[in-house]
């Protein structure tokens, strides 16, 4: 027995030497003002009380709706936003409660890849400028090393050498998405936040930007954090997937798990509404009612439950927790989908 | 056989650019029945939103039909007067667009916008209108549709903003509806909800249906008969059962293995090499064979004609 302790303990902490960032508590609330002197009328909960664990080498998918505080999430770990509460754990640094100066630093290793690569890159500046850009700020390199990173640069994300010179507005939405993937690996991050980065691609050109991203990471050993709305690509690029709804978590699983037993009903629904593209398997969908409520003016207890076909009046007074109920399978739910089958994949 | 609603043959669309003319549409031809939904699938830059502002009659000012044949029903729209085309928009072919937003006047209630179509083509009085109008809303399943009659169109979600649109739009009974890209601004749950009611008045009503959209799960979920375009051209056209279990073009196929599947993960995707070729500078012979991996020799020489090679499946490729 003791031995197996032992065992367990020494399992337990070579999970816990392989999780790069961890998130703990995390709230960002917006205070909404109003007039000339700017009086605090409300506040938006964007972010209400996240808890989780990413893991070196994966890439975790977090979905949800417009609304649901996924890209504030981004944000706040990439330093862009200050916490209203909680921490931010990057190895054992804590992010949330950084100074300016030691957020440069920790900028290095976290990194981000933006939705739309036409805002996202100056127009006057050259790609070489671009690529080269966080590399000068940081002192990394200059002149001769400088265009031999940058090259080198432009190589992993598959582009060419004749494009050092080039502005943005000479390549398409796809090599500006590269020019972005390039930017974002010059520091030699440990973790980058993709934020909705694939979303605003034709088909086509998104096919090659996610084996671009996958490519780069298994040579690399990059963490990814993947944001988006879209839940073909999350499946397809993400080992474990959470959902969020109204500023909080309420459901996280690895990405196969997740689809074949969703257990929060919101993930159930959410799950259920992608449409499946093969005809012979056309379905009626679950559709939830409503809309997303406001986040200024969150829902009692549950944030789901006005519109949840299981809730009760516990849903209504009480915040359900947010537990690991099955292994690696964390839901805040008071009546968790555990006896059903809410497979959504077609077999 | 179903009667036929719509015909275009060969149509092609050119817009004025400091650099000449620039053609987006290069000889598009397709027909549509009575009662059917037809979807129309590709990239951008691949000439399907031109090819439905075309047969609305609504393309931007410096764009043209130049050459080719659309008729609506018995009405040859290429001589079509303002007047009546005016008229045709409204009363039997109306669109919906991505963004409501754009599509709604911002200054005028949901009511009033409902009502001022009714009364401008169905001549009512204000009060059969406004029984008329809450009895759409009520279609599309807005609830409360009395109070969403006074609501201005920002008070309203994007899902609420797009069933109004789709009120509007079905007021007047139009025989064709045209759908461009009408979910792709919304949430997945939100979307499941339009989708749902778009095959409800699909089963309820006679009103055909072109959906245009890049996204082949909406095309699955609805279409009875795929159109695939590419660089202004169709491509491929087949019933919706048969494009997906046998599709021909290379163009389609790579399509179809380029997009993550929720039931079927692998570990790359298959992508097509390249990007969308620019309309000033099209590639000679077929327009796809930069990208093609069946491409020869040949493939840059000729360009295909667009063949049928079995009921209602034809394929633009000499290669398959």
């Amino acid at each position: 027995m003791l031995i197996m302790n032992e065992k367990e303990v020494a399992e337990s902490k070579a999970v816990e030497d392989k999780v790069i960032l961890k998130v703990q508590n995390l709230k960002k609330h917006f205070d909404m003002t109003k007039g000339l002197i700017k009086k605090t009328t409300s506040k938006v909960r964007a972010v209400d009380g996240l808890n989780f664990q990413v893991y070196e080498g994966e890439t975790l998918g977090i979905v949800g709706e417009s609304g649901c505080g996924k890209s504030t999430t981004g944000q706040l770990i990439l330093g862009l936003l200050d916490a209203t509460e909680g921490h931010i754990y990057f190895r054992d640094q804590d992010i949330a409660g950084m100074s300016q100066q030691e957020l440069r630093k920790a900028r290095r290793d976290l990194q981000v890849i933006f939705q739309d690569p036409y805002s996202s890159l100056n127009p006057r500046m050259t790609v070489e400028e671009i690529i080269g850009e966080p590399l000068v700020v940081h002192g990394l390199a200059k002149g001769k090393s400088l265009r031999q990173e940058v090259v080198n640069l432009m190589k992993l994300v598959g582009l060419g050498e004749h494009q050092l010179k080039r502005y943005p507005h000479e390549f398409s939405g796809g090599q500006r998405q590269r020019i972005g993937i390039a930017r974002a690996l010059a520091l030699k991050p440990k973790v980058i936040v993709c934020d909705e980065a694939v979303s605003a691609l034709d088909v086509s050109i998104q096919a090659q930007i996610l084996n671009l991203l996958k490519k780069l990471q298994r040579e690399l050993g990059l963490t990814y954090i993947f944001i988006a709305h879209g839940l073909p690509a999350v499946r397809h690029i993400s080992n474990r997937i959470g959902v969020m709804y109204l500023g909080r978590m309420v459901e996280l699983a690895g990405r196969d798990e997740i689809f074949e037993r969703p257990l929060h009903p919101y993930t159930h629904a959410l799950l259920d509404s992608v449409p499946i593209p093969d005809p012979r398997f056309r379905k009626e969908h679950l559709l939830i009612e409503g809309e997303i409520p406001n986040p200024s003016n969150p829902p009692s207890g549950c944030h789901f439950h006005p519109r949840c076909p299981y809730a009760t009046d516990l849903c209504k007074q009480k915040d359900p927790a947010y537990e690991e109920i099955l292994p690696n399978h964390f839901v805040a739910c008071h009546y968790p989908l555990l006896n059903k089958n809410t497979n959504v994949l077609p077999s | 056989m179903a009667e036929k609603l719509m015909d275009i043959k060969d149509l092609k669309v050119r817009f004025k650019t400091e650099d000449g003319f620039i053609s987006t549409v290069n000889g598009v031809t397709f027909n549509m029945n009575e009662g059917e939904t037809l979807a129309i699938v590709g990239e951008s830059g691949s000439g399907k939103s031109v090819t439905s502002l075309a047969l609305m009659g609504i393309l931007p000012p410096n764009g043209e039909v130049y050459e080719g044949e659309m008729s609506f029903r018995d009405k040859n729209l290429r001589t079509l007067s303002k007047k009546d085309y005016r008229a045709l928009r409204g009363n039997e072919i109306s669109m919906i667009f991505q963004e409501p937003m754009t599509a709604l006047n911002p200054v005028f209630t949901v009511g009033y916008q409902l009502r001022e179509t009714l009364i401008v083509h169905f001549k009512m009085t204000k009060q059969q209108a406004n029984i008329r109008g809450i009895q759409m809303l009520e279609l599309v399943g807005i609830p409360d549709a009395e109070k969403a009659m006074g609501r201005f169109p920002h008070q309203l979600s994007g899902g609420m903003r797009q069933r109004v649109m789709i009120a509007m739009a079905l007021s007047c009974n139009p025989r064709l509806l045209i759908a461009d890209e009408p979910t792709t601004a919304l949430d997945v749950t939100i979307q499941a909800q339009i989708l749902t009611l778009m095959r409800n008045l699909k089963e309820k009503s006679n009103t055909s249906i072109m959906i245009i959209t890049h996204d082949l799960g909406v095309v699955a979920e609805l279409a009875d008969r795929v159109i695939v375009m590419y660089a202004g051209e169709v491509v491929e056209e087949a019933p919706i059962y048969e494009l997906f279990e046998n599709p021909l073009h290379p163009y389609t196929k790579g399509l179809m293995a380029s997009i993550p599947k929720v039931h079927d993960v692998v570990d790359d995707l298959y992508s097509i090499e390249g990007t969308v070729p620019n309309p000033a500078n099209m590639p000679s012979g077929c327009k796809f064979h930069p990208r093609c991996p069946l491409a020869d020799i040949e493939c840059t020489k000729i360009h295909p004609a667009l063949e049928y090679v079995n009921e209602g499946h034809a394929k633009r490729c000499i290669k398959v």
